[in-house]
């Protein structure tokens, strides 16, 4: 183990019961400070490897130490916002409940700060199951960052927030990761996104198909072999 | 108001006003826990096992109150090791065990000859039912059972929004998972001699589903099902005693009634404008 990484995982093997290993012999490190993307077709064990580095699940096989210490140990370094948040819409919890109920501690001139920054501040006092899923991904945003994680983990973090919102979503991972000087590790199914913001890109399929940076990790015949179709990434010039 | 201060004067009237302001703070406490992590059925399952422990207290010769409890945290923990170990859902552990129970105190019962008066009274619920040492249990535990969940408050909301998240947080999920099935299970007991065995799991639901309907916030959710909860006791078991009516079923029905006038307020206000 290394404290200079973030995360690093040695030949990691799980299956769930008698059925096939979804991961088979993962092994990959990533550094302190950067954004890493894992991607890969459905099925192919990104979010068991997320519960795996997050500590929610025991590989069969391999080790994973994050920050020099087990997954554990390390809990409360790290920070998960999963892809469905899914709860009772009709519980009246509000936002400044919900923030502070994890973290006790923490000013409330600290959380309405965070959700003026996040462009959300009339949410405060709002039940929770009233936000609309663009707002809610933000609130969980905040509750993940509250706690100055050295780690942010993001399950498809933008699955229900429309195509708009989608960019400027990112774009505040992007700030927070700057401001904090956190790792960032999502898992993401938007290749364009992962092509904008990562540093370092897993390309997984049960097996480790590849790792590096993004125009090596993502040129057609890794996502060919990746996707097991044709599938390329087209630039364009006028982008914002 | 004669009446009523002549009922307060009765002993065994006294003893199920202060068992039903106990049970009606420990209830719907619990219910909101019970509401938010959809474990109605759960409730509903654990009172009629009861029975098995009600019909070993009966045979034995011991307090059945007591071996009722006792049955009722064991078969907490059994749905807790259960559905954790087996590939089965939570639903179908319970349709097993409640039939289970129902089915074991039956078997038992059968066996005992003669009328049986204090099995109906577990059934029905009694405000005439509880003695001296039933209260002292009731209040004993449900002091006991406040104290627990005013300090394991904050864990158990975690707990109940998103397990995950509660972990990461620092929550022991796993144990505070098995500590609530068990304590849930013992608050339902508890409530069955005032309320009966078959209506007993309604006081964990009727209150904090009208206060959902009413509460702006977390903090007031909790509040209103206490408040609700015990005004239901409070009225039911007076109605129970003037219109002399079993005090379980009259509880429920009063909580039944304020439902649906919340209810059809909800739907007044939310009607479309034409």
């Amino acid at each position: 183990m290394d404290d200079r990484y973030a995360v690093q995982a040695e030949q990691l093997w799980f299956s769930y019961g008698s059925d096939d290993p979804i991961l088979q012999d993962v092994s990959f490190s990533i550094p302190q400070g950067s954004i890493a993307a894992i991607i890969g077709p459905n099925g192919s064990g990104k979010t068991t490897l997320l519960k795996i580095l997050l500590g929610f699940l025991f590989p069969q096989q391999g080790k994973v130490w994050i920050l020099g210490k087990t997954p554990q140990q390390a809990r409360g370094d790290v920070a998960y916002v999963s892809q469905r948040f899914s709860f009772d819409k009709s519980f009246p919890i509000t936002v400044l409940e919900f923030l502070q109920l994890s973290h006790p501690q923490c000013a409330k001139e600290k959380i309405v700060q965070y959700l003026s920054h996040l462009k959300i501040a009339e949410t405060l006092n709002m039940k929770l199951g009233s936000l609309s899923e663009g707002q809610l991904q933000r609130v969980l945003i905040e509750r993940a960052m509250l706690g100055d994680p050295k780690i942010l983990f993001l399950d498809e973090p933008a699955a229900g927030i429309d195509i708009g919102g989608e960019q400027p979503f990112y774009e505040l991972v992007l700030h927070l990761h700057r401001e904090h000087g956190s790792t960032v590790i999502m898992v993401s199914h938007e290749l364009d996104v992962v092509a904008n913001y990562a540093g370092l890109v897993l390309c997984l399929n049960r097996k480790l198909v590849c790792q590096g940076k993004p125009e090596q990790a993502l040129s057609p015949e890794t996502l060919r072999e990746l996707y097991g179709k044709e599938v390329a990434l087209y630039h364009h010039r006028d982008r914002s | 108001m004669m009446e009523i201060l002549a009922m307060l004067q009765l002993p065994f009237m006294q003893r199920a006003l202060i068992a039903g302001i106990a049970l009606g703070l420990i209830l719907p406490f619990l219910g909101v826990f019970v509401t938010l992590r959809r474990m109605s059925f759960f409730g509903d399952g654990i009172a009629h096992a009861t029975l098995a422990g009600v019909a070993i207290g009966i045979v034995a010769g011991v307090s059945p109150f007591l071996t009722a409890l006792g049955i009722g945290a064991l078969f907490g923990a059994g749905v807790y090791l259960l559905e954790r170990k087996t590939n089965l859902s939570s639903d179908a552990i319970i349709g097993v065990l409640f039939t289970g129970g129902l089915a074991i105190g039956i078997v038992l019962i059968s066996l005992q000859t003669g009328y049986q008066p204090e099995l109906l009274s577990f059934l029905f619920g009694s405000i005439l039912s509880v003695g001296p040492q039933d209260l002292g249990i009731i209040v004993g535990f449900s002091a006991a059972i406040v104290l627990a969940l005013l300090m394991l408050l904050r864990q158990l909301t975690l707990l109940a929004l998103d397990k995950e998240t509660a972990w990461l947080y620092g929550v022991r999920t796993e144990f505070l998972d098995f500590f609530f099935y068990v304590l849930l299970s013992v608050t339902i007991v508890l409530g069955v001699k005032l309320l009966g065995i078959i209506l007993v799991s309604a006081l964990l639901i009727i209150p904090p589903t009208i206060a959902k309907m009413l509460a702006p916030s977390f903090k007031t959710l909790i509040g209103g099902s206490v408040i609700a909860g015990e005004a239901f006791i409070v009225l039911g078991l007076m109605l129970s005693f003037l219109l002399d009516l079993p005090s379980g079923a009259t509880i429920i029905l009063v909580g039944v009634v304020a439902f649906l006038l919340v209810a059809m307020r909800q739907i007044v206000l939310r009607a479309p404008i034409r």
